[in-house]
């Protein structure tokens, strides 16, 4: 809940615009709630034998005012909320790219980014759901009791008591549950989504060893666990609507006996009562919701808002002059339990070299990219640049120097031109067109609809996986850094694009160093020196 | 609309059929509950009205409103959790038969998709099913029918009464049909725009990694926060006219209440039965609110049902052709001018192959990649079916054999073995979950996976796979060997099993799959010189076809 805290005050910026649609959402429900009990005042009138003064004058006020006003309350409340998302993502977003780096992108694959995204949705019904409903149950109560009060005080705290029990403790009691269970209910999503996804993954092996009705066998106990942990909060939050529901007619109830004692006015008190338990009749269920946007927003706070894992000197060294890579003595772990990758591993790739370093997946090739990039930090040993320390020197001097074409580098969903661009935001036509062809990709993109302007689609998805890769290396070279990392370049080329992209390398970067890291050489690269990877260490190849 | 929007259209209608039947028992149980609340407005205004006539506490009526209150509140609860049932089990059914086609459609499936992609179907979007399922479809039935009960209810003691019910009632859609948007179109909208910021917002999260490389991280949130307040801006401007039509709904609760309250304050009706329906006006507009709150998830389940219209189709029923097996010793296979294409626009795969390996021989297949080993092996293992032309075992044409008698008959080590969520004990014994702890220790052994498990924290017991710890390419193809050794299966088929290994730990994996090799029929699929220290035959493909033969390799 304090994490929630925490989100609340970051939509401080906004509070002007979710204050007034409060406002005008208490104005609305006033009226409602007034419509209602001049009603039943107009008509109870006649039974007591007199009428109402103004009431008809009354209705005719309150009938538009209700529709207008709420229809104000619409547009004001979902104004303030897109507001308070924009602002919360552009924050979350800026938390996240400074630790982003804690191991996004190297570590963590792109669904646990995603299930963040996800939650910083979850924050979304917050306001509307939940703020808005609860302001209004708080103006309600005074008005409840003055107006039971009028004919009975202690049928007036009873009333009072199940109207708070029904606004307040109810959805607290909820959201506790909701957040409890919040845990049980992520771990069997988990569990589901890893039994699907080894399934599928392995649909060879399913096949091949014909386990087709062990595997659904166990999908579907995962499944079965999923569904009973939400059934179990579906229950609670069942009977917590009940409860609710309960609550509202006991204070029905009891306004009926005050109204057998004090008769004046009842009509209109019932009906008051009746609107406010409805205003306040969805708090419950909406409990649920606020105890799983705790957890997640404790997910949020946590991830935009920890630590800071390499975080930039406080006296930044002047910036190297020269761009020759120098690892020294690295021994590095990712945390202290798990596997050592490399234990006194020494490497150099001197300024214009192409170097290339060889070793099987799950080496530890891409965590030498995150130690060059400062992305971690090594244990011992360091990283030279230009033979000075990057730890001196802030992050974005080093990866101003170094780029970096990942095994998995994300494509945008946004034109070819944007994608580039990101590597050289004032980079002309030209630079571009240059780009694509050294990455020989100009063909395809000639070929395109609208050229540069075409778009990729979601991670690429209008482009083979090939081009899609090209296009990638394409905006590695655009980018104006004086050396570059290739982490498998060549993931997803059939045999003899490959070769060729690797023979026409050594022109295409001109000037650049080239750190290449690949699992096996083709024999084409023309390489100044080539390492392998053995025992955390790297080892000199044949030259 | 384009075919895959038609084709989810008609997916989600088909399902919604099925799903209203099973929605019956809460749409019964939802009405008792508006039937409970109907008797009851009329025992509060009975009490009301004995109250404010004569005055003093009418303990009838109450007794009997709160009798309600408790009958009511148990109904609520049992059509909630009836709801709820019903989305578990739709989801269930629908997950099943996902699954079904998926492990149906088999490996060939993934030279298509990928299977995260696929994996999100199953879970992600079949969850999001949930909403229409559990609530909007109940909530569609009930828009209509509890309505309905209440005006009939009305209509038995006060015509005019329920002529204002009924024509407030039919406002809603009319003002919203009138206006051409409606309350849907204003949930479509909302949703619509909420999305795209998400997805922009998803997409940016998901490469932020490559976003921090190139420096470009303040600029995008400036980027994001503009692309935004431009979407707030232009949502905004349609939401203004969107909502004109959900007042619709308001002004027609309002309009029925003042009419309603002028009516019984003129003395047209007596007071008790215009204090009656007062009360029932909440009621009688609570099933549509619902309904329009629910319509956000009839959107979404628009969304989900794309991806699931897409999956491949479900197998046909099994063919009721003599099914056989084959005596599981010595296996010989025969590729009889076997043809196959993956996809018309790339060429034949296999055009016109022929070959014989006798039981017990090795035949390594060698050629540049996109010659056909691969599909040579997928062919044998039944993950496709040649076009024409017989693959034989032992004289049997493999399309008359059973799955399960085919897969008991090879074993097959790929390029990168894919490890499951588990130990490497689970993992190894995936091939054979039957093996006593002796074969297993055998295999280990056998593959030398004792080797780099007792340098593990908890040794065979390691977790490995998705959470746990990560073996390298090596290692894993070992963890392959000792599943091929644990099913003992006479053929052999081994594709490139050394492909992503370094020269020394090639070596060593080679030694150890010669060993695994002795007494079976292998077959090998390699363009690694190493894997000529095999032996056997050597056949050339080129184009998917045997090249001429160059003698023994």
């Amino acid at each position: 809940m304090r994490a929630l805290g925490r989100v609340l005050k970051l939509w401080g910026a906004q509070a002007g615009w979710l204050v007034l649609g409060v406002v005008v959402s208490l104005a609305s429900l006033a009226t409602g709630v007034a419509l209602m009990a001049v009603s039943g005042g107009a008509v109870g009138a006649i039974v007591t034998g007199g009428a109402l003064v103004g009431a008809t004058l009354l209705l005719h006020l309150l009938g538009p005012a209700r529709v207008v006003l709420r229809y104000l309350e619409r547009l004001l409340t979902h104004d303030a909320l897109f507001r308070a998302l924009a602002g919360l993502r552009v924050w979350f977003f800026r938390g996240l790219a400074l630790r982003s780096a804690g191991g996004l992108g190297f570590r963590h694959a792109g669904d646990v980014l995603s299930r963040l995204a996800g939650d910083v949705e979850a924050l979304d019904g917050v306001y509307l759901r939940t703020l808005v409903p609860l302001a209004g149950a708080v103006m309600l109560l005074p008005v409840l009791a003055v107006a039971v009060g009028r004919a009975d005080v202690r049928l007036a705290a009873v009333v009072v008591l199940l109207f708070a029990a029904s606004a307040f403790v109810l959805p607290l009691r909820a959201a506790r549950a909701a957040a409890a269970a919040g845990a049980g209910l992520a771990t069997a999503a988990a569990g589901l989504r890893i039994a699907c996804l080894d399934a599928l993954t392995g649909l060879r092996e399913v096949r091949a060893f014909g386990a087709e009705g062990r595997m659904l066998a166990a999908m579907q106990a995962r499944e079965a666990a999923l569904l009973a942990a939400q059934h179990a909060l579906a229950r609670r939050g069942a009977w917590a609507g009940a409860a609710a529901m309960l609550c509202a007619q006991a204070g029905l109830l009891a306004v009926l006996v005050a109204a057998g004692l004090h008769p004046a006015g009842a009509a209109a008190v019932l009906l008051l009562a009746v609107a406010a338990f409805e205003a306040v009749s969805l708090l419950p269920r909406a409990g649920v919701a606020v105890g799983s946007a705790a957890v997640a927003a404790q997910r949020v706070i946590e991830a935009a808002e920890g630590p800071v894992p390499v975080p930039d000197p406080a006296v930044p060294a002047p910036p190297p002059r020269g761009h020759g890579l120098r690892f020294e003595g690295l021994r590095f772990a990712w945390s202290p339990d798990s596997p050592v990758v490399f234990d006194g591993l020494t490497l150099e790739v001197p300024e214009r070299g192409r170097v290339a370093l060889l070793g099987p997946s799950g080496a530890g090739k891409s965590s030498l990219t995150a130690l060059a990039l400062k992305v971690a930090t090594p244990q011992q040993g360091r990283v030279l640049l230009g033979g000075v320390d990057i730890a001196t020197l802030p992050a974005a001097v080093v990866r101003a120097r170094v780029g970096w074409l990942a095994q998995a580098t994300h494509l945008f969903n946004d034109t070819i031109r944007a994608n580039l661009l990101l590597a050289r935001p004032d980079a002309d036509e030209a630079a571009l067109w240059d780009a694509l062809r050294a990455a020989q990709i100009e063909d395809v993109v000639h070929g395109l609809p609208g050229a540069l302007d075409a778009m990729v689609g979601e991670g690429g998805a209008s482009l083979s996986g090939g081009q899609g890769r090209r296009l990638a290396l394409a905006r590695a070279l655009l980018s104006p850094a004086p050396l570059l990392i290739l982490d498998e370049p060549c993931a997803g080329f059939d045999a003899e694009t490959e070769r060729a992209f690797l023979a026409t390398l050594n022109d295409v970067l001109g000037e650049r160093a080239m750190l290449l890291i690949v699992h096996r050489l083709t024999g084409v690269e023309r390489l100044d020196r080539i390492w392998r990877l053995s025992a955390g260490r790297a080892v000199a190849a044949a030259a | 609309m384009d075919a895959t929007k038609q084709a989810a259209r008609g997916w989600l209608g088909q399902q919604a059929r099925t799903a209203r039947r099973d929605a019956r028992g809460v749409l019964v149980l939802a009405l008792a509950a508006t039937a409970a609340a109907i008797a009851q407005a009329w025992c509060a205004a009975a009490a009301l009205t004995s109250a404010l006539g004569r005055g003093g506490i009418a303990w009838q009526p109450l007794a009997a409103f709160a009798a309600l209150a408790v009958v009511r509140a148990g109904l609520g609860v049992a059509s909630e959790r009836a709801a709820v049932a019903a989305g578990a089990a739709a989801r269930r059914r629908l997950r099943t038969d996902a699954l079904h086609r998926l492990l149906s459609a088999g490996p060939a499936l993934l030279r298509e998709r990928h299977s995260g992609e696929l994996a999100s179907i199953v879970v992600d979007r079949i969850e999001a099913l949930d909403g229409f399922f559990g609530r909007y479809i109940p909530a569609a039935a009930l828009a209509f029918a509890a309505p309905a009960l209440v005006l009939a209810v009305v209509l038995w003691r006060d015509p005019v009464a329920a002529a204002i019910f009924a024509g407030a009632g039919l406002l809603v859609p009319f003002a919203m049909a009138l206006a051409g948007l409606g309350a849907a179109a204003a949930a479509r909208r909302q949703f619509e725009a909420l999305a795209r910021l998400q997805t922009r917002f998803l997409d940016r999260v998901r490469g932020i990694a490559t976003i921090v490389m190139y420096g470009r991280a303040e600029d995008e949130a400036v980027a994001l926060g503009q692309a935004a307040t431009e979407l707030r801006r232009r949502t905004m401007r349609v939401l203004r006219v969107a909502f004109l039509s959900s007042a619709a709904l308001d002004l027609a609760t309002a309009l029925a209440l003042i009419l309603l309250a002028l009516r019984g304050a003129a003395g047209r009706v007596p007071p008790g039965q215009a204090l009656f329906e007062l009360l029932l006006v909440p009621e009688f507009f609570a099933p549509l609110r619902t309904f329009a709150l629910a319509y956000q998830d009839r959107l979404q389940a628009h969304g989900a049902a794309g991806p699931l219209a897409s999956l491949p189709p479900p197998p046909p029923p099994a063919p009721a052709l003599p099914v056989r097996t084959v005596a599981a010793h010595g296996v010989a296979v025969a590729f009889e001018d076997v043809r196959f294409t993956w996809d018309p626009a790339r060429g034949p795969a296999l055009d016109g192959l022929s070959f014989r390996v006798p039981a017990g021989e090795t035949l390594v297949l060698a050629g540049p990649s996109g010659a056909g080993k691969t599909t040579v092996l997928e062919v044998l293992l039944g993950f496709v079916r040649p076009d024409a032309g017989r693959v034989t075992l032992n004289g049997a044409d493999i399309i008359t054999l059973v799955p399960q008698a085919l897969a008991r008959l090879t074993a097959w080590i790929g390029q990168q073995p894919v490890l499951f969520a588990g130990t490497i004990r689970d993992n190894i014994r995936f091939a054979r979950p039957e093996a006593s702890e002796t074969e297993l220790v055998e295999a280990v052994r056998f593959a030398r996976v004792d080797g780099f498990a007792a340098a593990l924290p908890r040794g065979l017991d390691t977790p490995v796979g998705e959470g746990g710890y990560g073996l390298s390419g090596g290692q894993a193809q070992r963890v392959a060997i000792a599943r091929a050794f644990l099913k003992d299966a006479p053929l052999l088929l081994l594709d490139e099993p050394t492909a992503h290994l370094d020269p020394a730990t090639e070596a060593e994996v080679l030694e150890s799959l010669r060993r695994l090799t002795l007494g079976r029929t292998v077959i090998l699929a390699s363009h690694s010189a190493a894997a000529h220290a095999f032996g056997g035959r050597r056949l050339d493909l080129r184009e998917g076809r045997a090249a001429p033969v160059r003698g023994v390799a």
